[in-house]
């Protein structure tokens, strides 16, 4: 891409063209570059993540949300973590923001073609996912069937209702959610998600599952997908590190000898035990 | 082949003068405190040019500063966000840099380049001429002939000066040292078969002369092949006092931090300096989550990348045996520490 002197660390500006409250800590952004060339040069895949620039608050790595099938918005959901995040939230619809990107390996959406996908997210780890699903959708022919499992903390915290209320009405995907507690009129599973493991019957040689969310939560479901009987080649996730410059120079998302920001953040759980993640597997 | 020219001693001020017309002349200084370190002549005679004394830093913060700006911000809630870098390139000449410190800089030159250019190391790169000083007599600390980054270096250089009493070998590497002698030619005379044989001599006597005896290539065996036993670590870490001292110090180490600096509630610059991955906080996420156990673990990547990740994927480690986090750290967690460890000795 030109422009910027192709300074690595310059960002793009962009504007939010619309903000949806997905619960009382996840928005999600729609957003466009200020720079009508630069949107229609953009290009990403699932699984990449951007550098977002908030003014005073300085960066942070977040997830593409959109998918590259439809083109037009780029979207970002973003949890209220700390400063920059909780800077982000208090944006408006028409308000500028900056971007530079996008970055990471993705999810490898090649070799996932013609096999059955399991998504198993926790929270706002259903972000990069919702990216991956909504591509497969649009792409059916080319994926087997889709089943999501999604863990949220309470009724009030189950975010993307919109997409999940679409995707319930696709006949090739099959949605589960749960709740960690119960609330008034809630009809779905209760526990963590890895209860609604149990509650499936993949066909392991034909499935590969795509899993994200709080690190505790991987753990648990690539420990428990690994004992179900799915290959480690075919378990694939997205991990999350302090990350400063994201191209691989600064070294904070660094993991033994790998560095997050560019190696991942998708690996598979082969990956993951050949770097011998002690947190994680 | 290197070409060899010899520089009389009484010529070299003249020839700093000289290039101090077309570049700011940086060299190791004694300030008055009697501490030797790298900075910028604004007269020769009223610095003191100090080659026999180890700098105790590197030239690393004239190519990466401590901080520096990446460029200014101007937000405008609806309008614009717009981003000024303004490049700063001076011209400048580095005399005197030993071979360790030169060996950081090649290392540097990958580390900078290779996932992505950083425009900000190599807008003051590209303006660099190095005139390297090979070292006759190492310092304590020093272990460069274990890191093979010195104590002479073949190639890097522009130019590489030998010390031979009266008189200094010249050695040109890189084009820009070529063209040096080039313009200024009336400051340098034909080499003499004496002059090549006391360069050899003072060469031999140099290897000799090293009081560290570190096992490095030894250690980098032992990483290869076995993970280190945990109480290592442990052991060191706990020493650790989280000052940075090593790192800042260290003429390869370039972890950084990338920060924004309000001046207005709509404007600020965005700031990069320098970090190290032994603090607590190098890793720790949002919420407060850390990957890594800080206390019982926080000087392991600082060892590992230099002399095991460094080795696979440079086939070299990053190490250059300048010998700076021996002097420097006062839990006694430096490089030897740690390599006399991985080889099994106290
Ligand atoms: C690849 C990737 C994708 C991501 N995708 C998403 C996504 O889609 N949606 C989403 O909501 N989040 C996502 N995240 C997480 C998101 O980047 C963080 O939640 C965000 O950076 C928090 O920023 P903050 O300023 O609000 O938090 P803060 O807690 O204010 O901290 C900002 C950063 O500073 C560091 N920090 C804080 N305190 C200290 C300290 N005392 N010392 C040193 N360092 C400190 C933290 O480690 C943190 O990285 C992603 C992260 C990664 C790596
Ligand atoms: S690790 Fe220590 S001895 Fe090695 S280059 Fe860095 S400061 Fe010098």
């Amino acid at each position: 891409m030109k422009g910027n002197n192709e300074n690595i660390y310059l960002p793009y500006p962009a504007r939010i063209v619309r903000i949806v409250e997905e619960n009382n800590q996840i928005k999600t952004f729609s957003l466009t570059f200020t720079d009508p060339l630069r949107n229609e040069s953009f290009e990403y895949s699932p699984g990449q993540f951007m550098m977002v620039s908030i003014p005073n608050y300085g960066e942070a790595p977040i997830s593409i949300a959109s998918s590259p099938s439809r083109p037009g918005s780029l979207e970002v959901s973003v949890r209220k973590a700390g400063a920059l995040t909780t800077a982000m939230h208090a944006m408006n619809e028409g308000e500028i923001l900056a971007l530079r990107g996008p970055y990471g390996k993705p999810f490898p959406m090649k070799s996932l073609e013609g096999r059955d996908l399991l998504f198993v997210a926790g929270g706002i780890g259903l972000a990069p996912l919702r990216s991956v699903i909504n591509f497969c959708l649009d792409k059916k022919k080319d994926f087997g069937s889709i089943t999501l499992l999604y863990g949220s903390r309470s009724p009030e915290d189950v975010a993307f209702q919109s997409d999940i209320k679409c995707w319930q009405e696709e006949e090739s995907m099959e949605c589960l959610l749960t709740v960690d507690t119960t609330g008034p009129g809630w009809l779905g599973n209760i526990g963590v998600v890895t209860t609604l493991l149990g509650r499936i019957t993949p066909n392991f040689a034909r499935t590969s599952a795509l899993v994200c969310g709080p690190s505790l939560m991987i753990r648990f479901v690539l420990a428990e997908l690994s004992r179900m009987g799915f290959s480690d080649e075919n378990i694939i996730t997205t991990l999350e590190r302090h990350m400063k410059c994201g191209v691989g120079i600064c070294r904070h998302c660094y993991m033994d000898n790998t560095l997050v920001c560019v190696d991942g953040p998708v690996f598979s759980l082969a990956q993951l035990r050949i770097m011998q993640d002690t947190e994680l597997c | 082949m290197n070409d060899h020219y010899i520089l009389k001693k009484d010529h070299l001020n003249s020839l700093l003068r000289r290039l101090m017309k077309e570049y700011r002349l940086v060299a190791p200084t004694k300030n008055p405190h009697g501490d030797t370190l790298f900075s910028i002549i604004d007269s020769i005679e009223q610095a003191h040019i100090d080659l026999a004394s180890q700098p105790q830093g590197s030239i690393k913060p004239f190519l990466f500063p401590q901080q520096e700006v990446l460029f200014d911000y101007e937000h405008s809630a609806t309008i614009d966000y717009h981003f000024e870098h303004t490049p700063d390139s001076i011209p400048t000449a580095f005399f005197g840099v030993r071979s360790c410190d030169l060996s950081a800089v090649l290392y540097m030159d990958v580390i900078f380049s290779q996932k992505k250019r950083d425009p900000y190391y190599f807008e003051k790169r590209n303006e660099a001429i190095i005139i390297s000083l090979a070292c006759n007599e190492p310092f304590a600390n020093c272990f460069c002939n274990a890191t093979k980054t010195g104590p002479f270096l073949e190639y890097g250089f522009d130019l590489q000066l030998t010390d031979l009493n009266d008189r200094f070998m010249v050695e040109t590497g890189r084009a820009k040292g070529c063209e040096i002698v080039k313009r200024f030619q009336h400051f340098f005379e034909p080499v003499e078969e004496r002059d090549s044989k006391a360069q050899y001599q003072a060469f031999l006597e140099a290897r000799s002369h090293f009081k560290q005896q570190v096992h490095v290539e030894q250690a980098i065996k032992r990483l290869a092949r076995e993970p280190i036993p945990e109480e290592i670590w442990e052991s060191l870490s706990l020493r650790c006092q989280d000052c940075g001292g090593c790192a800042y110090l260290c003429p390869t180490c370039t972890c950084f931090t990338i920060t924004d600096l309000a001046t207005s509630a709509s404007s600020g610059r965005r700031i990069r300096s320098w970090d190290a991955c032994t603090f607590s906080g190098f890793t720790r996420m949002a919420g407060g989550h850390n990957p890594i156990n800080s206390r019982t673990h926080s000087i392991k990547q600082r060892f590992l990348h230099k002399l095991k990740y460094d080795v696979q994927e440079h086939g070299r480690p990053s190490c250059v045996g300048c010998g700076r986090c021996v002097g420097i750290c006062f839990g006694g967690v430096d490089i030897i520490r740690f390599i006399n460890k991985a080889c099994g000795q106290n």
